[in-house]
């Protein structure tokens, strides 16, 4: 069983295009829709939830009327400003806790405690394509973290293993970040989804630093390449120079838009322009992958 | 030498596990006297941020002279796995812990970061 992780570096460059376009291409495989914090894999994929699981990260304090003696030593300490009293009642205003601890540490009567928070939903879905959807949804405020894509990651690798499936596609979220790096984690190969503008090529870079240094190997797909094409000469010069595999160049086309209005992979939308396109791509990967 | 691989179980038999912050267990071999060891990592499940760093934490207070994983530390922890007199290895990802052992012996692994 192979992992492939779709990242961008930078959003808006065309990745979960990509990875739905994949999705409907790539045979015996489960989803895994790591960008939690924008996860929109489910407006094309159509998911249908068969479990779903409560996600709890990171802690919030919480005072014990009964037992807070009133000393004000939580309100003093906090950075945050998340504590404040009407008289002698004390509160934790949840919205500003960071959930650092030190009210906790502090209290002379043990009456903070510390819960964690369920902060969103973990399912595992069927999708009209036929391949199982690992996805997530956070409540409001919540952040993505490198727990709950090793979550997400984990399930999804738990259902390919389960229904005897050969590959699992990650769509990563943007960024370099703690969620980025476990997303990484574990991958087998990596597809870069970039555009040529200078911020397209500058989170290419910091993108591929991290990639690099993960030792994983990675091919690159430049989506509206034509766009620009001077950046586009720059992007490719880079992918020479670093040993990463160019894969294609896409071409600016508003079958991506209306695809995705549509709520359609773009392989759906108009076949006879990119299913073949896309199984050269995939071919491609998968040689590389035995 | 006292080797550290990161693991998915807590035997020779067991794969290594392709991941360093958060893999499930680290196992460390003793070669002087062929002993191993095993730490249960697999409650770094519940760490949001900083897995790297903390699993590194337990390679420092360990003390081995190599280690043995398959993707390699990120920035982080390399940063700490650097103040170590350590040799890093990587591409065991999938092996067994004794198929890594022998590619070590073999000087078939990359030395990496």
């Amino acid at each position: 069983m192979k992992e492939i992780v779709i990242i961008s570096g930078k959003g808006g460059t065309g990745k979960t295009s990509v990875a739905a376009a994949l999705a409907f291409i790539v045979p015996k495989a489960v989803m895994a829709d790591c960008d939690v914090d924008a996860a929109d894999l489910h407006l094309i994929l159509k998911p249908e939830i068969r479990t779903s699981e409560d996600f709890y990260s990171g802690v919030k304090a919480e005072i014990d009327p009964g037992m807070c003696i009133g000393c004000w030593e939580c309100e003093r300490v906090c950075r945050f400003n998340a504590i404040s009293h009407a008289s002698s009642i004390y509160k934790v205003n949840p919205l500003d806790c960071e959930g650092c601890g030190y009210c906790n540490q502090i209290c002379p009567a043990q009456a903070i405690s510390l819960p964690q928070q369920m902060v969103g939903q973990c399912f595992v879905s069927d999708t009209r394509f036929g391949c199982r959807l690992v996805h997530a949804k956070l409540g409001i405020g919540a952040d993505n973290s490198g727990k709950l894509v090793a979550k997400v990651k984990k399930e999804a690798k738990q259902e390919a293993l389960r229904t005897g499936m050969d590959y699992i596609l990650v769509d990563g979220s943007p960024g370099i970040g703690c969620p980025v790096i476990s997303s990484l984690s574990g991958a087998d190969f990596v597809i870069l989804v970039t555009e040529p503008t200078l911020s397209g090529l500058s989170d290419l870079q910091r993108v591929w630093q991290l990639t690099a240094q993960f030792n994983i190997p990675a091919g690159c797909l430049i989506n509206k390449a034509d766009l620009n094409s001077q950046i586009t000469a720059q992007i490719k010069d880079y992918l020479a120079q670093q040993g990463i595999w160019h894969l294609d160049d896409l071409p600016y086309d508003e079958d991506f838009s209306r695809a995705i209005t549509l709520g359609q992979s773009l392989v759906e939308y108009n076949p006879g322009k990119w299913k073949t396109r896309f199984d050269i791509i995939w071919q491609s990967i998968s040689k590389e992958l035995k | 030498m006292k080797i550290a691989f990161t693991t998915t179980g807590t035997d020779w038999d067991s794969k290594i596990d392709p991941r360093f912050g958060r893999t499930d267990f680290i196992l460390f071999y003793d070669e002087d006297i062929e002993e191993i060891s095993t730490i249960d990592n697999r409650e770094i499940v519940n760490v949001a941020h900083g897995a790297g760093p903390k699993t590194a934490q337990h390679i420092f207070d360990h003390a081995p002279d190599v280690l043995i994983t398959g993707n390699g530390p990120g920035g982080n922890a390399a940063a700490i796995l650097a103040t170590m007199q350590l040799k890093i290895y990587t591409g065991a990802g999938g092996m067994t812990v004794r198929e890594a052992y022998d590619a070590l012996k073999n000087n078939q692994l990359p030395e990496g970061v």
